[in-house]
């Protein structure tokens, strides 16, 4: 037993607690949260506890919008692990590790306990009662267009409630944001496919071609990608194993993984995939080689500073693989163009007859308000000015952190102040619930009940997200709970008959039963079994896929060369592990090792070898990063995987407030970032700031995973081996 | 235990497989009907660290802070090494090369024969397990370990600042201890659950079969590069691997190091210093004509 830290007593407790909890999700046990604190003895043993064996129920992961189902192993009512859930069709039983640091998420130390309401700069402790009053009556006498609700991607029935609300308050000021989301690219899908999300079926491509599309790290469903992956590479397949060449101007983690790595000039990508369409010769249609006519391979290599003969062997594999799939990506739509780059790499799809066999159709659910309300920075946008103009006087905020992730070019912060109540709803004390008047501390996903739909359907499945314990503080609540209360503020008759959003929930799926293949069972049964499987098929239809990829409106602007003040151009990075810095309190993923720089608990600036020498930079050397719009410092790091005009850095570290692992680690890239849009859809051009770099004359040791040797094997032959594919048979590898 | 027992009854305490007095071992004397191998496809592997946070979460391992990790002090089990490559190429155009790295059970473990009080040990089933009581902190085990892999409690991790800040500890996987200060630790292949599927199977008088225990990283791995299973059990997938990239255990040298042109890729790394590794790699494919 570990000393000091977990006596005797506090085991007993947690075994006391245990027979009480495993009970699990509020069904009126008492518990030590009602001042009661009762060891119960096995004599008198709970449903599905066994002292000592861990059991494992299912729900599904709210670490990021890609929905994947879980199990949580729960031993003596503490959960203890979180698997991926075999029966997913998303998952197939994996779990990234992002996924996996959902346990800290919910023990983290930093939680929020109890609501907190601003006096001065203090936040003093309320009660829920009070809390919920004093909404109520800031929202009193206000009109609907005075109160705003931002959140980040939200869906199934907690969008539900939100929607609800809102229309209860006769508001209609929703506004999604997520600070990198993939919003380009579904508007270039939506355009080219007729659909935002198609279904990718990387496994069934001889070849991909990724135009910086990280899909084994932080694009859309990276565990679900991964496995199609490993299908793609396995040589027992029929089609042999696939090829994969990415091309990017800073490698991701897809670009690690690449037989092909194709350093590109930031922001060229549209040009090469019209070289390649130019370069496929014959069999392209008329109208779509007319548009490629003037891309010719010398020519986009000028631009791109990608070889001419790249480019036609590039040309040369797509067309004697088919089918292929390409990709476009966040590296490829952060651009004021970045619509054109993902449209003109949409049309290659279709000239290479993709479309319908490795992008497929998306599904349609029946029940549209399930979707997922998606989110993007052009929605910000609005909300900001309409601050900006002191339109609102109320202001709520869940699951989005804008004061953190906003350009400082966009004064976020300074507008938020115009708002005279603004209300977080908040895991942590975060620099967004920092500004806010009141915080509502909220229950982990682990406690919590729900619903949702990823935006990247696989299947029509709702997934259920359920409590796996007992609240670890007493006074955290479920974002539903809050919603319904406030409801009940405005529609008390309507909302009346349910208690909590637990029996919201019941409802809404018991009443829905017949859609939800529950035909023929009692009411009992159907809920046991959902909440079971946590989840459960919804009615749905296959969307059509109509390609209209066209060349007639594409514009593609030349690449400027960047000289003067601002010499270099920088390229965020967005990590598995840290993301757009929702989870850097979290300890795990602070200590898991960038894959590429191996770099653990501090930001980066990623330099080409050949611009470091040049600018008489060495690794460690502490550089300033100025871009028009501010500066951060961070340690130089010399990597061979980004092109030698460009500069990168990691999101999500940085943070001012938040936690202690995340506090004053690392600097924020968001910061500097210029305010630069995608034309056609708002979206921010996340790689349009230039950048200049100086050496601040100190030096440290960079903290990191790889050893003195760098990534040198010192000439050793077998430690990590690498083969060319016609040296192995891999047709009958188990 | 006294020293004097322990003297006495030396061999007992210490098995050394396989260099028993012939040499090689007999199989057919193997103490158990188990021998626990891996295998990982570095083609498949992507290198993403699910396996590592994976292998934090189920063996209570501790997360050191920025201070201890750059002096060496990080706890991973199982790390993930990143190499280039080493051509001069302007730009990796091959991309990088991942690898985990993780204890390789060696049937001749090198750390075995250098505990000067045993505690580094082989169990019947062909781990090379540590016996943490029994560990006196002398860490030759890891002085003498080609791979890295041993790491050594340099502090009280439990009783340190922001390691398991409460109510973290209440994560901590109760189906094995927290170790602490002064003593080695290492990757068990998850002894917890080849532990509960050995007792299962018992139980049910039946043998082990592939699929009734997953380590905590091949479970988590997002690209299945990871098998694990019993090599004595021709039906495990494991066993299907080492048989057909021709891998022996008990052998310095494999068919694909003698013959020539022979298109396979499984390898073990310091298979020269014959410590006959329990983890067998498949080399990372890459199509050259791109």
């Amino acid at each position: 037993m570990i000393e000091n830290g977990f006596n005797r007593r506090d085991f007993l407790k947690v075994l006391g607690w245990g027979g009480t909890a495993v009970a699990l999700s509020g069904c009126g046990n008492t518990s030590i949260e009602d001042g009661k604190e009762t060891v119960v003895s096995y004599v008198e043993p709970t449903d599905f506890m066994i002292p000592s064996i861990g059991v494992y129920y299912n729900s599904t992961c709210a670490q990021c919008d890609a929905g994947c189902n879980i199990e949580g192993r729960v031993r003596e009512g503490r959960v203890l692990k979180l698997e991926g859930n075999p029966a997913s069709s998303i998952n197939r039983g994996k779990l990234c590790g992002l996924g996996q640091a959902g346990v800290q998420a919910h023990y983290n130390p930093d939680r929020l306990r109890e609501p907190l309401l601003r006096n001065g700069d203090k936040g003093e402790a309320i009660t829920w009662e009070k809390a919920l009053t004093l909404i109520n009556e800031k929202l009193n006498g206000l009109k609907g267009q005075e109160i705003a609700f931002l959140t980040g991607g939200v869906s199934g029935h907690v969008k539900v409630l939100l929607n609800n609300y809102l229309d209860a308050l006769g508001s209609k000021n929703h506004y999604a944001y997520e600070p990198v989301s993939p919003s380009v690219v579904r508007a270039a899908n939506k355009k080219a496919y007729g659909v935002e999300m198609p279904r990718l079926h990387l496994d069934k491509a001889k070849v991909i071609v990724s135009f910086g599309a990280d899909f084994l790290g932080a694009w859309i469903s990276p565990v679900h990608f991964s496995q199609q992956y490993a299908q793609f590479r396995k040589g027992s397949r029929p089609e042999g194993r696939g090829i994969l060449v990415q091309i990017e101007s800073k490698m991701t983690l897809t670009g690690a993984n690449a037989d092909r790595w194709i350093p590109i000039r930031p922001g060229t990508e549209g040009i090469l995939a019209m070289g390649i369409i130019n370069a496929l010769g014959a069999g392209v249609p008329a109208d779509v080689a007319a548009a490629a006519k003037d891309y010719t391979s010398d020519r986009v290599s000028d631009h791109t500073g990608v070889p001419a003969a790249q480019i036609i062997k590039l040309a040369e594999v797509l067309k004697a693989n088919s089918p292929s799939l390409v990709l476009a990506g966040s590296a490829a739509e952060g651009y004021v163009h970045g619509s054109q780059n993902a449209a003109a790499i949409a049309l290659l799809n279709q000239v290479l007859g993709n479309v319908g066999r490795t992008v497929d159709a998306s599904i349609n659910l029946q029940d549209t308000r399930l979707m997922p309300a998606t989110g993007n920075r052009a929605a910000l946008q609005v909300l900001n000015d309409n601050m900006a103009q002191g339109q609102f006087k109320v202001l709520f905020s869940f699951g989005t952190n804008p004061v953190y992730t906003a350009p400082a070019a966009l004064k976020f912060q300074e507008n938020l102040k115009k708002v005279s109540f603004k209300v977080a709803f908040s895991h942590y004390m975060d620099e967004t619930a920092l500004q806010a008047d009141l915080v509502l501390p909220l229950d982990s996903a682990l406690e919590d009940w729900g619903t949702s739909v990823p935006e990247y359907l696989v299947d029509p499945y709702l997934s259920i997200q359920q409590p796996l314990m007992e609240n670890l503080n007493p006074d955290t609540h479920g974002v539903g709970d809050i919603l319904l209360s406030l409801l009940k503020q405005r529609l008390a008759e309507a909302y009346k008959p349910y208690d909590d959003f637990y029996s919201f929930l019941r409802s809404a799926m018991v009443l829905n039963k017949a859609a939800l293949g529950g035909t023929g069972t009692d009411d009992d049964t159907f809920w046991n079994d959902t909440l079971g499987n946590a989840r459960v098929k919804l009615p749905a239809t296959v969307a059509n896929l109509s390609p209209r990829a066209t060349a007639s409106t594409l514009n593609l602007p030349s690449p400027a060369r960047e000289i003067g003040a601002y010499p270099l151009r920088l390229i965020p990075s967005v990590s598995a592990s840290m993301r757009d810095g929702r989870h850097a309190n979290l300890s795990w993923l602070q200590e898991s090792p960038d894959p590429l720089t191996t770099v653990v608990w501090d930001s980066w600036v990623e330099i080409h070898p050949k611009t470091a020498a040049k600018l008489g930079i060495v690794e460690g050397d502490i550089v300033e990063v100025t871009s028009p719009n501010g500066s951060v410092k961070s340690q130089a790091y010399l990597f061979p995987g980004i092109h030698p005009d460009a500069v990168s850095m990691p999101l999500g570290y940085g943070h001012e407030a938040m936690g202690r692992y995340a506090k004053d680690t690392g600097a924020n890239v968001f910061k500097i970032l210029d305010p630069a849009f995608d034309k056609e859809t708002g979206e921010l051009a996340i790689n349009e700031t230039n950048v200049r770099i100086n050496k601040i004359g100190k030096r440290v040791v960079i903290v990191k995973e790889e050893g003195p040797n760098g990534g040198s094997q010192l000439g050793r032959k077998k430690i990590a081996v690498k083969v060319a594919s016609n040296k192995v048979d891999l047709s009958k590898e188990v | 235990m006294s020293v004097s027992n322990l003297l006495e009854n030396w061999s007992k305490f210490r098995h050394t497989h396989p260099v028993e007095d012939k040499g090689h071992p007999d199989w057919e004397a193997y103490p158990s009907d188990i021998k626990w191998a891996m295998a990982i496809d570095l083609d498949a592997c992507t290198g993403c660290n699910a396996c590592s946070v994976a292998c934090y979460a189920e063996n209570n391992l501790p997360v050191v802070g920025k201070e201890k990790y750059s002096h060496g002090q990080a706890m991973h089990w199982m790390r993930i090494e990143r190499y280039w490559d080493e051509d001069n190429r302007e730009f990796p155009d091959q991309g990088a090369q991942f690898l985990p790295m993780l204890c390789q059970q060696c049937e001749a473990a090198p750390c075995e024969t250098v505990c000067p009080v045993g505690a580094t040990n082989h169990t019947e089933d062909g781990l090379n397990s540590q016996i943490y009581n029994r560990c006196i902190g002398s860490r030759y085990c890891s002085a003498n370990c080609p791979y890295k892999v041993r790491y050594f409690n340099w502090y009280d991790y439990p009783t340190t600042e922001n390691v398991w800040p409460a109510p973290m500890e209440q994560q901590l996987n109760p189906d094995l201890t927290v170790r602490g200060k002064g003593v080695m630790e290492k990757c068990t292949f998850c002894k917890q659950r080849t532990y509960t599927a050995r007792n299962n199977a018992k139980t049910e008088g039946r043998k082990i079969h592939d699929g009734d225990v997953q380590t905590a990283c091949q479970q988590a791995c997002p690209t299945n590069a990871i098998s694990f299973g019993n090599l004595f059990d021709p039906e495990s997938r494991v066993a299907k691997q080492w048989e057909q990239q021709k891998v022996e255990l008990i052998k310095e040298e494999q068919e694909k190091d003698v013959k020539p042109g022979n298109e396979l890729r499984g390898y073990r790394i310091f298979e020269e210093l014959r410590p006959y590794p329990s983890v067998m790699y498949l080399e990372r494919v890459r199509e050259s004509d791109v």
